[in-house]
């Protein structure tokens, strides 16, 4: 039960801890030095946290009536809707990164909405699984101690990553951390287009479409490198042609924005 | 959107069951090149997670819920799934012939 926990909160942690960490590691590189951008403050990060665990609740307590919407595929299309939101989210927060400060100062309401919508809806999706979990374990009284000391060490790695990730995005120069940072939530937004699909076909709102490569000889998804690359860039050993394609769309949507192309100038 | 419908009319429809974590059958038959809807019947009051990494499936069942996963067309050959809160014996395998 204790490794189970372990793996199973880590999976969902992950994402979302390396996504904070990446979208802190851009904010900090915004500033007088860079045309036109200005500095996120904290408070943004810390409340889009907070409302992203009380949607987590939210979501696990809807989740049976939402599983039966829509001919019991309800789960799939809010997820897929939020998935879209999300880069949605992403796009607007880049783009008002910058623009906003080109501006007269004044509270930076834009970027930082666009911040914890993207932050929220993301704790949303993969804490639910979370509550959802331990609130079942908390049934079988001997489950309880060895699945909670797994979620205390799965959220001390997950974190632990994040935070190592940050500090190894932040250890470059500027310029350096901008684009990977950039290039980073590209390929975040690129894996939340593809799982849009991914999950539009599991319901059969979308038609199947052909199996692009298949790379599970080279890495299969559920080793430690295929699990960390599915939480970073979303890598996927069998993916399908609508889910390349629109995995394609939406990196080229967040390399649309004037700030991506500023730190590649 | 029509495609969808007229497919989902199409698509032959298998059930699963989760008791005592456990799948009913283990085993799920399914003919090649078809899409298939199976509906998963969570009879436990926990709740269990369907997953599959071949056939790239991945859903969450609140205990004592039913819920839908389409899969395929698939090529001949054997899937393995499992249930990710008690994989321990929550194991199955989609057999393609």
């Amino acid at each position: 039960m204790f490794l189970v926990a372990v793996i199973l909160i880590l999976q969902e942690i992950l994402e979302a801890a390396l996504l904070l960490s990446v979208l802190l590691a851009v904010n900090q590189q915004m500033g007088p030095h860079l045309a036109g951008t200005r500095k996120l403050t904290l408070h943004w990060y810390a409340a889009a946290i907070v409302t992203g665990i009380f949607g987590a609740a939210l979501f696990a307590w809807a989740m049976p009536t939402v599983s039966e919407w829509f001919d019991y595929v309800g789960q799939e299309v809010i997820n897929a809707l939020m998935h879209l939101v999300v880069i949605g989210g992403l796009y607007t927060h880049c783009l008002l990164l910058q623009t906003n400060a080109r501006q007269t100062p004044g509270p930076h309401i834009g970027a930082g909405v666009a911040l914890i919508v993207v932050i929220t809806l993301s704790i949303t999706r993969e804490g639910a699984e979370i509550f959802l979990y331990i609130n079942g374990i908390i049934g079988t009284p001997t489950a309880v101690t060895p699945a909670l000391l797994g979620a205390g060490l799965a959220g001390g790695i997950g974190i632990s990553a994040g935070i190592l990730l940050y500090y190894s995005l932040v250890g470059f120069s500027r310029v350096v951390t901008l684009r990977i940072g950039l290039v980073l939530l590209a390929l975040f937004a690129g894996n939340m287009a593809a799982q849009t699909i991914l999950l539009l076909t599991q319901a059969d709102w979308m038609p199947y479409t052909p199996q692009l490569w298949d790379t599970t000889g080279l890495l299969t998804e559920y080793s430690v490198t295929g699990q960390l690359l599915y939480a970073l860039i979303g890598y996927e050993a069998t993916p399908s042609l609508a889910q390349a394609v629109s995995y394609v769309t939406a990196m080229l949507l967040l390399a649309s924005t004037p700030l991506f192309r500023q730190s590649w100038r | 959107m029509l495609i969808a419908t007229s497919a989902r009319a199409a698509a032959p429809e298998l059930t699963l069951v989760i008791r005592d974590h456990l799948f009913f059958p283990s085993t799920l038959e399914v003919p090649a090149g078809q899409k298939v809807r199976i509906l998963i019947d969570n009879q436990d009051p926990t709740p269990e997670e369907f997953e599959s990494y071949p056939l790239n499936r991945e859903k969450v069942i609140p205990g004592n819920t039913k819920t839908v996963v389409f899969i395929g067309p698939l090529q001949p050959g054997e899937y393995p799934f499992f249930g990710e809160f008690y994989p321990k014996t929550a194991q199955g395998k989609v057999v393609v012939k």
